[in-house]
């Protein structure tokens, strides 16, 4: 009535639809709303009909195939009306029947709880094996109840699975310690070796550890994870700092594991125990130097033997004497084992450039050899 | 005068309905056919008491069917009772609805069914065409002659709050099957007999008078009328005949079919405004309009009006006007008094008229009233 100002026009409306001329004046019908709910319904099916999963219903008295989508279908190739032949049972693989059956009255016994899921797999109608992980959940329509099969393929996921066993057990085994750690460098993941390396009982007992607690300075896990995070590598020796609070030498390299979006979400870092090669290391450093040390000694004692081989030589060719040549003849031997030993400093040397090379540096003196012809010469 | 064209546009809906002894016996079978599983037997404590609605639910028993009882109905039904029997719908899971009773329990039943697939306030549906969806099946079992709720398109819910009676009305609402037994109304008290059968006359006057009947209404409502005039006095003196229960059974059916297709008119508006505010028998209220009504809506209507005089006065030696003959006849039932016996009082008539004038079924009055004439109607009814 509200629609017209006018009374008497709002009535006249009114008297309209209660003579049933209305434009919903309608006998009760359910036609419209069937057809609006089948169409829903429609749609429903069809998002049925585009998930991954394969739905069954299944019925609970006696176990058959009442209905399902078309991802089941798509994925055991039955026809409809074979599917709709065959009990749930029928579609396990011979092999682990017995065991599904079992489960199933467990199940039945006690309804399984929310998100539990077994994995079983299912019969191809050419005779393929298709893992899945089944999801079953109990409904009632009207009297009936029903099971409700949520089966996913997880073919992919088991390889998936299968490598990552690959991979952890090559972190598991590895000499090197492999630490991962969140963002927040709290640890995730330590494996045994890094336990060991720092002393600990177990890598259990380093998840949620701080980074920090690994290095003797707690401000190089922060460098370390900011330059992963900066994409910068690293590269470094550090001491490492173990859970008795005694230190040992590491060298510890990383990287900056990154989501599908390239976002990096942890760090992970492969630690090595380089105690015994430093030690090594400082040693040949020492050796190295006492190698030029002694050569250089051995230079300066030259040096200190043609000095006076110098004045014999002179003092014998200034002298009328017999013995005269048979002393510049032993000089002249002394001269050569010098000789000898100026090459030898020659070779040094060239050790010395060797190792200079390749970072190994010893500092040996710079020698220019001198050979007791030059002595003589330089006399006339 | 209201001049009809009588080919103007009209439509008749009637439900599916059984009438004979036994009828109440195939409520089971019925509820099965439409695919009940589990119902809601709306009915009211009276009725329990005499069996009538242990008798439906014995057939639904037997018919494999399972049901609740929903039996919180009061006498003019409110819409907290509605509003609780739809949950008491949603939370045993009901897909039907049978109402065994009189009007309360089948416009209670009528408001549970559009606010069970809606969810909404069933104050919210007041009007004319204003329930969108279907209600869930509804099978009447009434054990009165009067109301003819199990037949029409009506359903008058109280607002508590407001302290009206709201009309909802709407093809939608016509039950799916009225099962129609005589023998339910063997057990009413004489004073419900009496107010359902003028009830039943007040529709099949109102309709017969209406502005929106057409003469397949015009049919129902004549015979109504005869059938009530003849029956009405025998029944009250011979309750347990089920013959003239019988009649006063088809008298509420043909009144049913005529109002639900050409509406009523002024006593009704009027009688929905007494009893939003007073909380009277509806019966009780039509009976005392009725022939001021017929007085202030004569000139629109004379013909059809003299008519029913004429079959109302059968057998009477004074000419007597259709109102006197309504008068008289209503008191030969043994319905006196005015409103005033009734507790109506002068200062109240301004907002009754109000009231009555925006009830829905004044559009189908012969005559267009102004309020003022509304409260002379009520003046003269004191």
């Amino acid at each position: 009535m509200s629609e017209h100002s006018d009374p008497r026009l709002a009535r006249e409306a009114l008297r309209e639809k209660i003579i049933g001329l209305g434009e919903t004046s309608l006998h009760k019908s359910y036609y419209p709303e069937l057809q609006s709910r089948l169409a829903e319904l429609e749609r429903f099916r069809a998002l049925l009909d585009q998930t991954y999963d394969a739905i069954f219903l299944i019925q609970a008295k006696g176990g058959r195939v009442v209905d399902f989508n078309a991802t089941a279908q798509r994925y055991l190739g039955y026809s409809r009306e074979e599917l709709l032949s065959r009990s749930f049972e029928d579609l396990v693989c011979p092999e682990q029947r017995s065991d599904f059956l079992d489960y199933a009255r467990r199940r039945h016994r006690s309804p399984a709880e929310s998100g539990e899921t077994y994995r079983v797999s299912l019969l191809t109608r050419d005779g393929r094996d298709i893992p899945m992980e089944v999801a079953f959940r109990s409904v009632t329509f009207g009297d009936d109840r029903y099971i409700v099969a949520i089966a996913r393929d997880i073919t992919e996921r088991i390889r998936i699975e299968r490598d990552l066993r690959i991979k952890e057990s090559a972190f598991e085994s590895s000499i090197n310690g492999i630490l991962i750690a969140d963002l927040e460098r709290a640890v995730t993941y330590a494996n045994p070796s890094f336990a060991e390396m720092f002393g600990y009982s177990g890598p259990e007992a380093l998840r949620g550890m701080n980074l920090e607690s690994f290095f003797v300075d707690p401000s190089v896990a922060e460098e370390i994870v900011r330059d992963l995070l900066q994409n910068r590598p690293v590269i470094l020796e550090v001491e490492g700092l173990r859970r008795d609070e005694s230190s040992f030498h590491i060298e510890v390299s990383g990287s900056a594991v990154q989501n599908e979006t390239g976002q990096p979400f942890c760090i992970m870092l492969i630690v090595m125990d380089i105690t015994e090669r430093i030690r090594l290391d400082n040693l040949k450093r020492e050796s190295y130097a006492q190698l030029g040390k002694n050569i250089e000694q051995f230079a300066v004692i030259g040096d200190h033997i043609r000095n006076p081989l110098q004045v014999i030589v002179g003092c014998a060719e200034m002298i009328d004497d017999p013995l005269a040549e048979k002393i510049l003849e032993q000089a002249g031997l002394i001269d050569r084992f010098i000789a000898e030993l100026d090459r030898g400093w020659v070779e040094s040397a060239n050790v010395r450039n060797f190792l200079r090379k390749h970072g190994e540096d010893v500092e040996l003196p710079e020698r220019r050899p001198i050979g007791l012809s030059r002595l003589m010469d330089e006399d006339t | 005068m209201n001049h009809r064209n009588r080919l103007e546009l009209r439509k008749f809906v009637a439900p599916e309905f059984v009438c004979g002894q036994g009828a109440l016996d195939l409520a089971g079978r019925y509820a099965h056919n439409l695919g009940m599983r589990h119902l809601l037997l709306v009915t009211d404590p009276g009725v329990r008491a005499v069996g009538w609605a242990e008798a439906v639910g014995e057939s639904l028993t037997e018919a494999g069917v399972s049901f609740t009882i929903y039996d919180s109905v009061s006498p003019n039904p409110r819409a907290g009772e509605v509003m609780a029997g739809a949950e008491v719908y949603w939370s045993e899971g009901c897909n039907g609805i049978v109402a065994v009773g009189g009007g309360s329990p089948m416009d209670c039943a009528k408001g549970i069914g559009i606010v069970s697939v809606s969810g909404r306030d069933i104050l919210s549906f007041e009007g004319v065409d204003r329930v969108p969806l279907p209600p869930p099946p509804l099978i009447c079992v009434p054990t009165t002659a009067g109301t003819s709720a199990d037949i029409s398109q009506f359903a008058i819910i109280g607002d508590e709050e407001g302290r009206r009676k709201v009309a909802i009305i709407s093809k939608a609402l016509v039950p799916d099957v009225s099962l129609l037994d005589p023998e339910p109304l063997t057990t009413m008290p004489r004073d419900l007999t009496v107010d359902s059968g003028i009830d039943a006359l007040t529709h099949a006057i109102e309709a017969y008078v209406s502005n929106a009947s057409s003469p397949i209404t015009d049919l129902h409502a004549l015979e109504s009328i005869r059938l009530t005039s003849k029956a009405m006095p025998a029944v009250l003196e011979n309750p347990d005949d089920l013959n003239l229960r019988f009649s006063t059974l088809l008298a509420s059916l043909h009144a049913g079919l005529a109002f639900s297709n050409a509406s009523v008119g002024a006593v009704h508006a009027m009688a929905h405004a007494l009893g939003g505010v007073y909380d009277l028998a509806h019966g009780r209220c039509n009976a005392l309009l009725l022939e001021y009504v017929i007085e202030a809506n004569y000139e629109a209507a004379s013909i059809r009006y003299d008519r029913i005089g004429a079959i109302l006065g059968q057998g009477q030696d004074e000419w007597m006007s259709p109102a006197g003959v309504v008068a008289a006849f209503r008191r030969s039932l043994g319905i006196s008094g005015t409103l005033s016996t009734l507790g109506v009082t002068r200062d109240m008539i301004p907002a009754l008229a109000e009231r009555a004038y925006v009830d829905p079924c004044l559009a189908t009055n012969p005559r267009d009233l102004s309020r003022e004439e509304i409260e002379e109607i009520y003046e003269r009814a004191l």
